[in-house]
């Protein structure tokens, strides 16, 4: 076993067993700390699997922003700190069913598509800030542009939504 | 490494993400188990990038595109969660059943 | 040399078609000018403002689609012409030109819709202040103020950006990203009513977490299409499929999640249950709106993606549009019959529409499968999806002008004896009705005939049979909302329909004479839709 192997099924461990309790924690603000410890667990894969920019976009923006703004949300909706009973609907049972499902479809195919399949890491091109730049503002030059666009429609949206009289303001 | 071995973990991440969406009542654990899935698609992603050794990197530019709309997606989920809150006073997605079929609808006049 | 230089040496400038691209920078550009005007210009002013610009903008996009549209060069044989422009990304196309055109008319009607301000005494019928509590000292000085969201114009101008991006997408990239441009300021809208604003924050609530769960299998799917195919472009995708690159499964499971997210977009059964609560809560402008042009657009893209990329397989994915379809239909025409506001019940009579239109999807799809004269499988989903966009358009805006006290009037029992307090709108909605019940001489027939019989010529008779049973189902509740309206006295004080001003008539007028118009002289549309050829590959 290689150390990247090591490495891969350590941060593995991580990412999986920090999801579930993301998912199962009766402590809402405990959900949003552990998301922080899958998503790093995450990005730390990334990096193994040579996509360097991403992991610290990862690292960036969903740790360093979103995971943020979860927690204010948490604040600002008045959630209790300490453990809560009812975090959960009753149907948990088909719920267990349907991720269940999901996992067992989805693993089945990939797995039975990539049985013996290795994946070689070795002289990969790291996708750094250089090469992946260059392919975004070549090749997905046009998506590129409409995802800014995207952004200002979000921001303008949430200005709409929670702007209060202005009054205050310039007029 | 097995190319099969992140893609399982995958898996794994989206259903755990899938459970999270189903069972929470709170609109922001809600949105927690939303996260999960985006995530495990970019593990997918990144994880096929690798493996085809793709010159225009389609699998890790998909996965920065997919971190920034998720980013937007939660900053406009947000502000509307917290107008829910504020004038429903809670965000129970449970609760939220004055939309649904029935033989009377029980409008609220506001 | 250092590796930035050699890579800036070696960085070529992508390509970028400008002129072909122009109708959605057009969108894009008002929509951007919009928020400028939002920004700098004073408030009094902007509601003229943003709304000239929206109409100006969009009329101009037309006018540039046109142009486009005529300059089309013909592609590799056959009836498809039209390039592939920035890069790949995008495909300029017949059926592209087809769609933005349908998309524009429709949002420049809806535009319209959205600026009416007679029936609300003067103001929007959006949200004066969305952040503010309803009957607080804050509302009530907002609305003393008249204070308005002007900002709704260019939100509306993101999504017809989104909305002509998403079918014309040629990667599946550029197709997720448009889908996200055309849903998030949709998902925003749908909260901004003016009245019943619980509702409507709720049905936004609800659009928005069932979309991003939605989402989540969409690029799910795109994640095992790539890991299928190694190419997030159409061609290559097209390529891997048919030489059978192997790994059948990575692509059924692919295809499986991707068709989740685009049956959740065009609100077909199992995945419609965002539908009637979305369409009741939200503003029926945006109503309106989301109801005609999201239907055109996820359409679009359905057919391109399925078609272009995953033609190969058609063996494999037809039976499972089979089962969506005659689902869809089902769920539909049933669900419709017991609702009791007619927001609701166009809501599910929208989602037999789906049904129908899924009917087409299946249908003969090669120009070579069809006799001369007949049009092909997208042919015919492209005309039902002109008929049913105007009319929908019109119905949804008859619904903005029967009110009580309240405001709208939604609820049904409203509606008794609406044809003996204004013959005119009980008249108009009957029409309507009938053209969705697709009765003779109306658009509804013609485009009904249309993806009945491509689907017939695609040996989907089992699928047309159910679609006509269905059809005389869902003519029923149709039927019943007529009768109500012309046989049933006033309950209480009865409707009253107020007068709007000259915007909302025009948009009912244009419905009314393009349901009748389509169902007696369907000709050149038809003529248009055959002309728009097939993708380009």
């Amino acid at each position: 076993m290689t150390v990247v192997e090591v490495l891969f099924l350590l941060l593995g461990l991580v990412a999986a067993g920090s999801a579930l309790l993301v998912v199962t924690t009766r402590t809402m603000v405990h959900a949003a700390l552990w998301l922080v410890v899958t998503l790093g667990a995450v990005a730390g894969i990334f990096l193994l699997l040579a996509a360097e920019f991403v992991a610290w976009v990862q690292i960036l923006i969903y740790v360093g922003a979103v995971v943020v703004l979860l927690l204010f949300a948490l604040m600002l909706t008045k959630a209790p700190t300490g453990p809560q009973p009812d975090l959960d609907a009753r149907r948990a049972l088909p719920a267990v069913a349907v991720a269940g499902l999901v996992l067992a479809v989805l693993g089945t195919t990939v797995v039975a598509g990539f049985h013996g399949v290795e994946l070689d890491l070795d002289g990969a091109v790291v996708g750094s800030a250089q090469t992946t730049g260059a392919t975004i503002f070549q090749q997905w030059v046009l998506p590129f542009e409409v995802l800014s666009v995207l952004l200002l429609a979000a921001l303008v949206g949430a200005i709409v939504l929670s702007r209060g009289t202005g009054r205050r303001g310039g007029e | 490494m097995p190319l099969w071995w992140p893609l399982l973990l995958s898996s794994l991440l989206f259903a755990i993400g899938v459970y999270g969406v189903l069972v929470r009542r709170n609109a922001v654990l809600v949105l927690m188990g939303v996260e999960l899935m985006l995530n495990a698609v970019n593990l997918n992603l990144v994880a096929f990038d690798a493996y085809f050794r793709d010159v225009l990197h389609g699998g890790q530019t998909f996965a920065l595109f997919v971190i920034v709309i998720a980013a937007a997606e939660i900053g406009l989920g947000l502000a509307i969660v917290l107008l829910v809150f504020r004038t429903h006073g809670q965000i129970d997605v449970d609760t939220m059943r004055e939309l649904a079929d029935r033989e009377e609808p029980a409008v609220a006049e506001r | 040399m250092s590796s930035a230089a050699v890579l800036a040496a070696e960085f070529q400038a992508p390509s970028f078609e400008y002129s072909l691209l122009s109708p959605l920078l057009v969108i894009f550009g008002v929509a951007i000018t919009g928020v400028l005007v939002e920004a700098f210009a004073p408030r009094g002013s902007r509601y003229l403002l943003q709304a000239v610009l929206a109409v100006l903008g969009v009329v101009g996009a037309l006018v540039a689609t046109v142009i486009v549209g005529l300059n089309l060069v013909s592609r590799g044989g056959g009836t498809a012409h039209g390039s592939i422009a920035a890069e790949g990304a995008i495909a300029v196309d017949g059926p592209s030109i087809f769609i933005w055109g349908t998309v524009l008319v429709l949002s420049l009607v809806s535009v319209l819709l959205f600026a009416e301000r007679r029936l609300e005494g003067g103001v929007l019928s959006f949200a004066g202040q969305a952040a503010a509590l309803p009957g607080t000292e804050a509302e009530r000085e907002a609305s003393t103020r008249g204070l308005e969201h002007t900002e709704v114009f260019p939100l509306m101008m993101f999504a017809v950006g989104g909305m002509m991006l998403f079918p014309a997408s040629n990667d599946l990239l550029t197709m997720f990203v448009a889908l996200e441009v055309l849903s998030l300021p949709l998902y925003l809208l749908c909260g901004l009513a003016r009245r019943r604003r619980l509702l409507s924050q709720e049905a936004a609530l609800k659009y928005f977490m069932l979309g991003a769960f939605s989402s989540g299998f969409f690029i799910y799917g795109i994640a095992l299409v790539y890991g299928y195919a190694g190419s997030m472009n159409f061609a290559a995708i097209s390529a891997a499929v048919s030489g059978r690159a192997g790994g059948e499964g990575l692509l059924l499971g692919g295809i499986a999640l991707l068709a989740v997210g685009m049956m959740f977009k065009v609100g077909a059964a199992p995945f419609h249950a965002w539908t009637p609560d979305v369409y009741q809560g939200a503003p029926t402008a945006v109503t309106a709106f989301m109801a005609a042009c999201t239907k055109v657009a996820a359409f679009g893209a359905l057919l391109r993606l399925f078609y272009v990329a995953f033609g190969g397989a058609r063996w494999d994915w037809t039976p499972m549009v089979w089962v969506i379809a005659i689902l869809t239909m089902v769920v539909g025409s049933v669900l419709a019959l017991s609702q009791t506001d007619v927001k609701r019940m166009l809501a599910y009579s929208s989602i037999a529409h789906a049904g129908f239109l899924l009917t087409g999807f299946v249908g003969a799809q090669q120009v070579a499968d069809v006799g001369i004269g007949e049009i092909t499988s997208l042919q015919a989903v492209l005309f039902y999806l002109v008929t049913y966009g105007f009319t929908t358009v019109a119905a949804f805006a008859v619904v903005t002008v029967v009110r009580d006290a309240g405001g709208e009037a939604t609820h049904l029992s409203r509606w008794s004896g609406l044809g003996k307090e204004s013959p005119v709108v009980a008249g108009v909605f009957a029409v309507l009705l009938l053209g969705m019940a697709g009765i003779p001489l109306t658009s509804g027939f013609t485009g009904k005939w249309a993806v009945f019989t491509t689907a017939l010529a695609g040996g989907a008779w089992p699928l047309v049979v159910t679609a006509v049973l269905f059809s005389v189902v869902a003519a029923f509740f149709y039927v019943r909302v007529i009768v109500l309206m012309y046989f049933s006295d006033p309950v209480g004080e009865g409707p009253t329909v107020a007068t709007p001003s000259i915007l909302t008539t025009i948009v009912i007028a244009v419905g009314f004479a393009a349901t009748l118009a389509l169902g007696v002289v369907p000709g050149p549309v038809l003529d248009l839709a055959a002309a728009a050829g097939e993708f380009i590959r």
